[in-house]
């Protein structure tokens, strides 16, 4: 139960383009409950087999919704992430110091646009790796349930196909991020004394989907009642505090 | 979904032959010689010469008459995590196992059909993997695919091809989803080593260089949506989950994005450039023009509205006009204060997902060590009821499965672990075939420490 209002809190902070495509989790949920779970094995057969078949259709059709999506924000991605840079190259090479036609004011302009672009740039497709992984876990969580009510054994080697779906392999996005944190790097003034949480706040959009998401992770690896090898470790990371007290702050709109 | 609907679904696709054909012409196109060897055995019916011809042009072209309708694949390989970007993806598998849910499969009577996959799959990986697979592939005996066991001659698989018209194009498409699903199954990081060494006719360079070259823009393609294929009704289908567009799906990687936009370049830029000069100009195969107008589309898109879009997405809405440099400055901070959050969602994010990845492994490792347990405990039993000696095999099956264990521990201490494995394969066992979580929970605790101080002990 957890999980799915987390995943739903977790869609509604989501970007508008992105709420339809995470995983139907209460629905299957619900196919899975009106399995009759059953110890003979006969009748297990009977509708374990049909509705088996219909599960994994239901699965099926479901990675297919997160790799079309998927692969559609990945490409999305790597065109801007090419343009971002080539863009701030244009800008430090004519309106920056040593460039063509050096203009401070319009340099500053441009780069505040640009960082903010890039800023925001960075945490889309952190959070698509994000959606990556709580579809995932959604997937994970179901093929448990599965198991568990049918006693079947569908949960491995389905999940073995799940670590192989283009969704699941964010390779080429995690680098893109570590890239991007790179170029950000570049385009930031060195870091003055490091500010407290007080200065700005998570309005709408990404940031305040980010901030969900560490959240939701954290809330989902405390440990439940079904922990098993097969459980994540609970999350241990610094800052906690200070992000869940950004969520809590009401949102100030960052211009 | 009801299941009126669902049944609707399988009626309403029918390109699965095509597909199926397409896929296995791919993965035939990677299998070494000796499975070549087999092919003229097959006696005349039309897929059958279908496949020799495909098998014969070992590397069908993508715009071979029926690319538009098949499924391609670029790249068959099961990818590990630390597969080279965009290129170890393969898509088979959701299709495959959508089409073996199939209500209208018809080779489920056929008990005794023994497939030749076990048979490639000894040829292609020649260690212990073969009998997991088929074992793994035994679990799903209670859906209406009934996986093929060992080593069957092809001749039994054409001779049922040829019984009825319906019945071969089924059986053939299970075949060859039979072999892409071992193929899946079996290889794993195999392919890489394996590729190395096989000796393929007329190898695909872009195919078989992936492994080590990594630069190689080898296109993705997945198909989401099949074309409705006028062979009729008859074959069992691989759905698409909303069969209205048609479009193969291309993994545009950064490297094929370079390709893309110098092409551009060269035709003059974006606004000039066609989809038909990119795609020739770029020249990757499988790369139809299709991918490249869409490409080209959401390029043009990027160059020229570029802060509409992203502002849309942070929302903001404000205007920026000319800002103080106070507030530019608060901007700025306010901003470092995103990133931060931004980078450490993805560091855990990334430390999850290698936790899962990991945790899978075990569990398929721990999977497979109950497998061959169990197969040794019936071979035990039968070489009791048959034979005298029955020291020896005991013996052996403590010192593979010791061996087994250790291979699949992680790098603990050699001795807690090994215990922990073992002693985790009986609760496996119970708990695999009447998964009600029976298990204590202290040997659950006790594995999941095991998987813990390895976690903590690489990191």
């Amino acid at each position: 139960m957890k999980f799915g209002k987390r995943l739903k809190q977790q869609i509604e902070q989501s970007l508008p383009g992105w709420r339809d495509n995470f995983l139907s989790y209460k629905e299957l949920k619900k196919l899975v409950r009106r399995l009759i779970s059953s110890s003979s094995s006969s009748s297990l057969e009977y509708c374990g087999g049909n509705f088996k078949a219909e599960f994994v259709y239901l699965l099926n059709n479901e990675m297919e919704k997160f790799n079309a999506f998927f692969m559609e924000q990945e490409e999305d991605f790597v065109i801007r992430h090419k343009e971002l840079r080539q863009r701030i190259e244009r800008v430090m090479n004519t309106l920056g110091p040593n460039g063509t036609r050096p203009s401070p004011l319009e340099y500053r302009e441009e780069m505040a646009k640009i960082r903010k672009e890039i800023v925001n740039f960075h945490g889309e497709m952190v959070l698509l790796v994000n959606y990556s992984n709580i579809n995932y876990t959604g997937l994970a969580k179901i093929l448990k349930k599965f198991d568990k009510r049918t006693g079947g054994v569908l949960r491995l080697p389905f999940i073995q196909k799940v670590l192989q779906q283009p969704f699941y392999t964010t390779d080429v996005i995690s680098k893109l991020v570590k890239e991007c944190e790179t170029t950000i790097d570049t385009v930031f003034p060195p870091s003055a004394t490091k500010s407290t949480a007080g200065l700005a706040v998570p309005g709408e959009g990404i940031f305040r989907n980010t901030v969900a998401a560490l959240l939701t992770m954290h809330d989902i690896r405390r440990g439940s009642s079904t922990y098993s090898h097969f459980s994540l470790p609970p999350l241990n990371f610094p800052d906690f505090d200070v992000i869940q007290s950004l969520q809590l702050l009401s949102p100030i709109q960052i211009p | 979904m009801p299941p009126a609907a669902f049944k609707k679904k399988y009626s309403e696709t029918q390109s699965s032959e095509m597909e199926a054909s397409g896929a296995m012409s791919r993965s035939l196109s990677i299998l070494p010689s000796p499975v070549k060897e087999k092919f003229p055995q097959l006696p005349d019916s039309p897929q059958v010469t279908l496949a020799q011809e495909l098998t014969s042009n070992i590397v069908p072209s993508f715009r071979s008459p029926c690319s538009s309708n098949q499924k391609m694949v670029g790249n068959l390989f099961s990818s590990a995590p630390g597969c080279p970007s965009g290129l170890g993806c393969s898509s088979l598998s959701p299709n495959t196992n959508r089409w073996m849910s199939s209500p209208f499969y018809s080779i489920s009577p056929r008990d005794g059909v023994s497939f030749p996959s076990t048979q490639l799959s000894v040829s292609i990986v020649e260690n212990n993997d073969v009998p997991w697979n088929v074992d793994a592939i035994e679990n799903f005996l209670d859906m209406p695919l009934n996986i093929p066991v060992q080593n069957g001659p092809i001749e039994t698989s054409t001779g049922i091809m040829s019984s009825e018209d319906r019945a071969k194009k089924t059986d053939w498409q299970d075949w060859t989803d039979q072999l892409i699903r071992v193929n899946d199954d079996a290889l794993d990081s195999n392919w890489s080593d394996l590729l190395v060494d096989v000796d393929v006719p007329d190898p695909d360079p872009k195919l078989l260089d992936l492994p080590p070259d990594v630069s190689t823009c080898q296109p993705q393609i997945h198909q989401a949506h099949p074309h409705p294929v006028p062979s009729g009704e008859s074959c069992p289908v691989i759905d698409s989950p909303t069969a209205t567009s048609t479009k193969a799906r291309m993994r545009w990687t950064p490297e094929l994005h370079e390709v893309f936009v110098d092409a551009v370049n060269k035709l003059g830029g974006s606004e000039k450039a066609t989809p038909k000069g990119v795609l020739k100009l770029m020249n990757v195969e499988g790369l139809t023009i299709y991918h490249v107008k869409s490409h080209l589309q959401k390029y043009r898109t990027a160059r020229f509205k570029p802060e509409s879009s992203e502002e849309k997405k942070s929302n903001t809405g404000s205007e920026m006009t000319s800002l103080d440099l106070e507030t530019t400055m608060g901007i700025t901070e306010a901003l470092r204060l995103q990133m931060e959050v931004q980078k450490q969602l993805h560091e855990q994010l990334e430390i999850q997902r290698n936790l899962q990845l990991r945790i899978e492994e075990q569990g398929k490792h721990l999977q497979m060590i109950f497998e061959q347990q169990k197969k040794m405990e019936e071979e035990k039993l039968r070489a009791l009821s048959n034979s005298d000696k029955h020291s020896e095999p005991s013996e052996d099956n403590h010192a593979s499965i010791k061996d087994v264990a250790s291979d699949v521990c992680i790098p603990v201490d050699e001795h807690p672990s090994k215990k922990e494995t073992s002693s985790e394969a009986k609760p496996c066992k119970e708990r695999a075939p009447d998964d009600r979580g029976c298990s204590p929970p202290m040997k659950r605790a006790k594995a999941y420490e095991t998987v813990t101080s390895g976690a903590s002990h690489e990191s």
